[in-house]
Parts: C-alpha cells; sequence; structure tokens
C-alpha cells in the first residue's frame, strides 16, 4: 500500500466519519432538527425539504466513499457541502443574519462559531487533498511529475 | 491492502453511529412536554422554532422535561423568545 494510497484511505475514513456522525445523529433526534431548521433564516417552507436532503446526503456521501468507482465524486460531493457550511459559517460570522442559529448534528452543535469556521476549513482542505490523490490515482499522466519529464 | 481499507472503514463507520447514538441527548426526552425554568419554577416552554428556540453554543439548560415530579435536562442553550440579539437567536412566529 503506497503512502498516497494511505493517505487517501484516512482521508475518506475521517469524511466517513465526519458525514455519518452529522447524519445519524440529525436523525436520531429529528424532532430537534426540524425546530432548529425553523430557525434557520429560510423561510419555513424551505424546511420539509431541507430535513431530508441534508442528513441523506450526509449518509449517501459516506457510502460512496467507501468504493473505488463512486469516491472521486463522493470527494467533489464533500467538497461542495462542505464548503457549503463553511460559506454559511462564514456569513454567521460576519452577521449576514440577524440570528444566530446552530441545527448541526450531535457534539458538533457545541463548537463556537469560530470553532465551527476552523473545523469547517479543515475539512474543506481533506476534500480537496483527497480529490487531488483520487484524481492522480486514475489520470497519472495529467500531472507532471520528474518520472514523465525524463 | 483491501484488509487495511475496510478495517479503517469499518472502524469510522462503527465510531460514527456509536458515537451518534452516545452522544444522542436523553432518549426521546424531546417527545415529552418540554419546561423551562423560571426562577426556580417551571413553566411550559411551547413549541421548539416556533414559540422558542435554544440558542447553542451553551452549556446553559435550556429545556427540561417531567420524569414523575423531577424535571430534568432535555436540552441546552439560551432559552429565548423574543427581543433575541445576534448570538441570542429569535424564534420565528407560525406563518398561516
Amino acid at each position: 500500500m503506497s503512502k498516497r494510497q494511505v493517505t487517501l484511505e484516512a482521508i475518506a475514513a475521517l469524511l466517513i466519519l465526519l458525514f455519518l456522525y452529522a447524519g445519524v445523529s440529525k436523525f436520531l433526534e429529528f424532532d430537534r432538527f426540524i425546530g432548529e431548521m425553523n430557525n434557520q433564516p429560510f423561510p419555513n417552507s424551505w424546511t420539509p425539504f431541507l430535513v431530508w436532503t441534508i442528513p441523506s446526503f450526509e449518509i449517501i456521501i459516506p457510502l460512496a466513499l467507501m468504493f473505488e468507482r463512486t469516491r472521486l465524486p463522493a470527494l467533489i460531493a464533500s467538497f461542495i457541502l462542505m464548503t457549503l457550511f463553511t460559506m454559511y459559517t462564514g456569513s454567521v460570522l460576519l452577521h449576514f443574519f440577524a440570528y444566530v442559529p446552530c441545527s448541526c448534528g450531535g457534539v458538533i452543535r457545541k463548537l463556537s462559531w469560530p470553532q465551527h469556521m476552523v473545523f469547517n476549513l479543515f475539512f474543506v482542505a481533506l476534500s480537496v487533498l483527497g480529490i487531488v490523490l483520487q484524481r492522480r490515482k486514475f489520470y497519472p499522466s495529467i500531472f507532471i511529475t520528474k518520472k514523465n519529464l525524463v | 491492502m483491501k484488509k487495511i481499507k475496510w478495517t479503517l472503514m469499518i472502524l469510522a463507520v462503527a465510531l460514527s453511529i456509536g458515537g451518534a447514538l452516545a452522544t444522542r441527548l436523553h432518549q426521546d426526552c424531546q417527545g415529552a412536554t418540554q419546561y423551562y425554568s423560571n426562577g426556580g419554577v417551571y413553566v411550559l416552554a411551547g413549541r421548539l422554532g416556533i414559540d422558542y428556540i435554544c440558542n447553542t453554543p451553551s452549556s446553559a439548560v435550556c429545556t427540561y422535561y417531567k420524569v414523575g415530579t423531577t424535571y430534568m435536562p432535555c436540552m441546552w442553550g439560551n432559552y429565548c423568545t423574543s427581543n433575541c440579539k445576534v448570538g441570542n437567536p429569535a424564534p420565528k412566529k407560525a406563518k398561516n
């Protein structure tokens, strides 16, 4: 197992841990999650859609991360989702909203907003690294390496 | 190689599901009637997200539920109903 492969597996495992934990926590405390979603600065009519799509994605992404064939789309999806969460956290920190709600799963809701920002950025960076490593694995020729030059 | 991969994956899945179950708040307490403490007197809290919200992160007890004659903590955060500023959100009123 190459160093790159080990890194990829570790990244996938960390993302699985994050998304599956958050998704399962939301489903376990679904009533609370609905209440918290009603507090988001979006129209309440969005709640039925959001309460199902967000945790569903958080469960589908880890499943897709487990298999080689679906790993790249899953890494891209996790990058998009984490970027959206990070943008939302950034908007909260910049006081774009009149109030600051949190509808995170499990213990993640105990983080302060600046801690959330660092946490999210870490996972955005992990997703980017995962995408780069996974692409390099399947399309090595598009990356210029010393070997290619010789 | 596959062994290491699947060991890691299974470990991640087990930890996340186990963690979610372990850190789940008092089981089903949110299905019970919620109260908040108003100077030691327990008052009906109303509907979460409509009448009140629990502003997190906070280590304060937001709402309680009744077990027999005892009030047990259920949700954490600052209990807030109206005139809440940034960092202390206000609940949305029911739309109809």
